[in-house]
């Protein structure tokens, strides 16, 4: 049994972990990487399209090229890895945690003063969106779908449907059709689009994949393997609009139905999720309500950017390897408010006495268009910004300098007035 | 009979069957005709077994409905002609394996027939794994006499097989004290049918017990001899057991009819050709009426009823000690016992189930009806909500009309034994049906052979895959230092490791389907349901058998998961080993 110690480990090698692993080492602190697949790079390695780093890299990358350039900067700087390796159990010391990890090697005990969860997330199945009717192969994600394709080079589908707008599945049905299946439709049961705009454009529009939006999945058929499907329209209380049933012969339903934060570990370790992000709530330095415990990326809420997610993961890395050093300062944090318009921020808290910069995520809870967005201190504005159209499924970002916060008492409001109330 | 005859006729007229036949065959009713629905059929069914007939045999059509054909076979070969079996067991589901297992402790050649491509792939692995404690069956049944004593065995038996068993104990919990008065019923039957240490809790004691019961309770019935297990471990486990002790077993074989020979069968016909049998036992399970048919000896028909239960993700499962029921006024007609929230030795939460009668014998489909029938059982905790369900799953209980088990030797057939009708709580009775089965068959062979022990019989199952989850870090570490491919976690969500998947290719019934691998290890089963893991479980099984990926099946038959390749071979290993890191 090994037993070793660190100030800082970052539990996944994906984009968050990478990020937060090299600001933590570069923050001077000793850093471990825990990586529970072979190689590093988390989902990126599937993602073989581009558009990756336009913001971090000011270069359009695919998956791969992206995480390339994350892990050469790793081995810059010497971090250890620990691949193929598996987090058991985590264990609250009285300073401190303890880790049980296990590998092919065996188990090691390994201390640490500061912990960042970059555990990614997973997607939601079949059985989770209540998909009925019989059980046959050729159900699967999209994420399934495309390691078969671009990792092990397997077509599981030569004519699909898929179900649900996400991003991966409005990438996975371009994929399919590149690899000669036949995509028969996109189906979302919502009346707007899930994923990016931009994936709508380039992945459905180029390529004459209908969408049909209010429109779901009622039941599968074949006893063996995928025969077919059946499609019915929904109305706004997502009842099944009588009538508008119909089937589709296929051989694979292919589920793009959302995402959901992996922190099964936090929850060990008693820390409660926010119902809305599905991740652990922090303040700006991505620091959760456990002292010690940091959480990035895609763990903390799903993100739409991999560059957003590197950035968290930066944040987390730095203020990990800071809390190590005894650096870091909790601060005065107070909840982050807003007017009920959005589906969420992140952080959720944040500290008015801070020196750096003040960077928040959100998504609105309704498309609006010719939307301002206001952040108030007190009755100041600190932050003010007109947008033409915000959508739930795409994430902004807010930059708040510190020296505009005066009332350093007082907790950030966001308010969004749509342009008609204005 | 002619009078009683005479009686049902005049009762199915005053319901409304005038034209349904009533005749007498084989000592059971026979009805024919044609009616509307189901619904219709079932309750001619069920005023024919309130008469003293034997059983019923139901040929009543229903209008617009052709009857389900007998399944077909997918692969046909000689592999089993010409061979020569003193028992031939068909049906490879808890009651068939239970038998091959008991039967293996003598010096008798068995061969086991499953027509799917592993065993338990029906019923068996499709319920919700509780050892009841033998209270809801009729005292006198012989539900009730064997559920009791299949209960007691199950500790020595997993034991023996090495299948994780607990007993978690059984609640009936009373929402009222109108409810309450149900309680006398209960602890008569409890004493009828001979249910040890059950008794009445208060209030207090259920609080301190479940601690996150929902609402005002006034009491409930303790019943600690419930229990819990894998059902789908447990029949891997019995066929393992059998084919270590010697019994052969054939999957993807299907039994399409018997060659006789004056009063007895003398071969079996299947899709791998003619098996010339001592003795055949039927436990096929949801056809067994057809086979019995097949044997000629047809006096019973079976109806199917569908049950689905849900679920809950494992995080959930600290919050609930035992198996909890509400009451249920249907206890005298003992259709369903009303399903409630169960606590699995695997560390789930599993509700359910429900129950409605279908046409199939074979159609797991579910549908949201049968979700929201389940929802008022999440009420009976704080803590569990429809939100946690991971999964669900349905399956079919294959029920006689007078709703009893049927193990018997044929009378019509010399060489035949039935064991049909096995709905739940047959799992419960498996250990006691297939002991008393065992001795029915020696009876019927010893007036043709002398009977040896078997001289190499274990009664422990040698072969067990070691459950890495469960174990402590220095017995972890010994293991994986002896074998690293215990340390490399495959399924992140339950924790399994490519040890325990590739041991799935040393045991002694190796069956190749994603779902077998994961009824034998829990891989799949978590809560990302294999969206991460069946790929490198696909690569483990490619690596394994040497199978073409096509060629590998979610759940054997004509169910491939990859239709093809991308682009024909490509050799990916410079991936790795440019990218491995430093490991520890």
């Amino acid at each position: 049994m090994i037993v070793a110690s660190y100030d800082v480990v970052v539990i996944g090698g994906g984009p968050a972990g990478l990020a937060a692993a090299v600001s933590s080492h570069e923050s001077g602190a000793s850093t471990l990487l825990i990586e529970r697949e072979d190689r590093l790079g988390g989902i990126l390695k599937q993602c073989i399209h581009d558009g990756f780093g336009l913001e971090r890299f000011n270069q359009r990358l695919t998956g791969p090229e992206y995480a390339c350039k994350e892990i050469e900067k790793l081995r810059e700087c010497g971090v250890k890895v620990f691949l193929n390796s598996f987090v058991r159990e985590i264990k609250q010391l009285e300073r401190g945690f303890e880790l049980e990890i296990q590998n092919s090697k065996g188990v090691a005990r390994v201390g640490t003063k500061s912990i960042v969860f970059a555990m990614g997330c997973r997607e939601r199945s079949a059985k989770q969106v209540f998909i009925h009717g019989t059980r046959p192969a050729g159900v699967m994600t999209a994420g399934q779908a495309q390691f078969f394709i671009n990792i092990q080079g397997y077509m599981p589908s030569k004519r699909a449907v898929i179900l649900g707008s996400g991003d991966i599945g409005l990438i996975m049905a371009r994929r399919l059709v590149l690899e000669g299946a036949e995509v028969e439709g996109v189906y979302e049961i919502k009346s707007e689009p899930s994923g990016l705009s931009r994936n709508i454009a380039q992945c459905l529009e180029d390529f004459n994949i209908p969408l049909h939006l209010s429109t779901t999945v009622t039941r599968v058929f074949g006893k063996e393997r995928v025969e077919g499907v059946e499609v019915a329209q929904i109305d706004s209380n997502f009842k099944i609009v009588e009538g508008t049933q119909r089937y589709i012969p296929c051989d694979s339903l292919i589920l793009s139905v959302g995402l959901i934060p992996e922190n099964d570990m936090l929850e060990t370790l008693g820390l409660v999720l926010d119902n809305s992000t599905k991740g652990p709530y922090v303040d700006q330095n991505m620091h959760t309500m456990l002292d010690g415990a940091f959480s990035c990326g895609n763990a903390l809420h799903v993100n739409d950017l991999a560059d957003f997610v590197s950035e968290s993961g930066e944040i987390a890395g730095r203020s990990a390897a800071l809390f190590a050093k005894g650096e870091l300062l909790r601060g005065e944090s107070l909840p982050v408010e807003d007017n009920g318009k959005f589906l969420y921020k992140v952080p959720q808290f944040a500290d008015p006495c801070s020196s750096e910069d003040l960077i928040f995520y959100f998504r609105v809870k309704k498309e609006c268009r010719n939307a301002r967005l206001e952040v108030k201190n007190g009755d100041d504005v600190v932050f003010s910004k007109k947008y033409m159209v915000l959508r739930p499924p795409e994430m902004e970002k807010v930059i708040i300098k510190p020296e505009k916060i005066v009332h350093k008492d007082r907790s950030l409001v966001f308010n969004l007035v749509e342009a008609n109330n204005e | 009979m002619q009078k009683f005859l005479q009686s049902l006729e005049k009762k199915l007229i005053k319901k409304g069957f005038a034209n349904i036949k009533v005749s007498l065959v084989n000592e059971s009713v026979l009805l024919e005709g044609e009616v509307d629905s189901l619904d219709q059929k079932l309750e001619a069914g069920y005023i024919a077994a309130g008469f003293p007939f034997n059983q019923v045999i139901s040929n009543v059509s229903i209008k617009n409905l052709k009857e389900e054909p007998f399944p077909k076979a997918s692969l046909t070969d000689e592999s089993l002609n010409g061979s020569i079996y003193d028992v031939v067991i068909i049906g490879a589901g808890v009651i068939g394996c239970s038998i091959a297992s008991k039967l293996s402790a003598y010096n008798l050649s068995v061969l086991l027939l499953e027509k799917e491509s592993d065993v338990g792939m029906h019923a068996s692995s499709r319920n919700d794994g509780v050892i009841h404690p033998g209270i809801a069956a009729k005292p006198g049944s012989l539900k009730a006499k064997y559920n009791v004593r299949g209960n007691e065995a199950y500790t020595k038996l997993c034991e023996d097989l090495n299948v994780p068993f607990f007993r978690p104990g059984s609640l009936i919990v009373f929402g009222s004290s109108a409810l309450r008065l149900l309680l006398p019923i209960f602890k008569m039957r409890a004493r009828a049918n001979g249910v040890k240490g059950t008794r009445y809790i208060s209030r207090k004691s259920l609080m301190r017990k479940e601690p996150y019961i929902e609402g005002k309770q006034y009491g409930a019935f303790y019943m600690p001899t419930t229990g819990q297990l894998s059902p789908y471990r447990l029949v891997v486990a019995l066929a393992e057991h059998a084919v270590e002790n010697g019994v052969k077993v054939s999957l993807d074989t299907l039994v399409s009819g018997f060659e006789k020979d004056g009063d007895g069968i003398y071969s079996v016909a299947t899709n791998k050709g003619s098996i010339k049998a001592g003795l055949v036992i039927n436990s096929a399970g949801a056809w067994a009426d057809k086979i019995a048919e097949f044997a000629g000896d047809k006096f019973y028909s079976l109806h199917f009823r569908k049950g689905v239960d849900v679920i809950v993700d494992r995080k959930k499962a600290q919050f609930l000690n035992h198996i909890m029921a509400r009451p249920s006024f249907n206890l005298a007609k003992t259709k369903t016992k009303g399903g409630g929230l169960i606590k699995t030795i695997e560390g789930n939460v599993l509700i359910g189930p429900t129950a409605h009668e279908v046409v199939e014998r074979e159609d797991y489909s579910t549908s949201s009806v049968d979700i929201s029938q389940l929802s008022n059982h999440f009420k009976l905790n704080k803590k569990i909500e429809v939100s946690d369900i991971i999964t669900f799953f349905a399956g079919v209980r294959a029920c006689t009309y007078k709703e009893d088990f049927i193990i018997e030797k044929s009378k019509r057939v010399r060489n035949f034994i039935h064991v049909a009708g096995i709905q739940s709580p047959g799992l419960a009775s498996a250990p006691a049906i297939a002991e008393d089965v065992v001795n029915m068959s020696l009876d019927i062979l010893s007036s043709k052979m002398v009977i040896d022990k078997n001289p190499n019989y274990s009664e422990k199952r040698k072969f067990s895959i070691p459950e890495t989850r469960s174990m402590d870090a220095k017995h972890l570490e010994e293991l994986v230092k002896k074998n690293p491919k215990y340390g490399t976690i495959v399924c992140r969500c339950e924790q399994i490791s490519e040890g325990e998947i590739r041991d799935v290719f040393r045991s002694p019934l190796v069956p190749v389907s994603l779902d077998s691998i994961k009824r034998r290890t829990g891989a799949i089963t978590g809560r990302c349901h294999g969206g991460f893991c069946t790929p490198r479980i696909f690569q483990i099984i490619q690596e394994e058998t040497g199978l073409p990926v096509e060629a590998i099946t979610k759940k054997g038959g004509r169910s491939p998961v990859i239709l093809k390749k991308t682009k024909g071979d490509i050799d990916y290993s410079y991936v790795k080993t440019s990218a491995q890191e430093d490991v520890q």
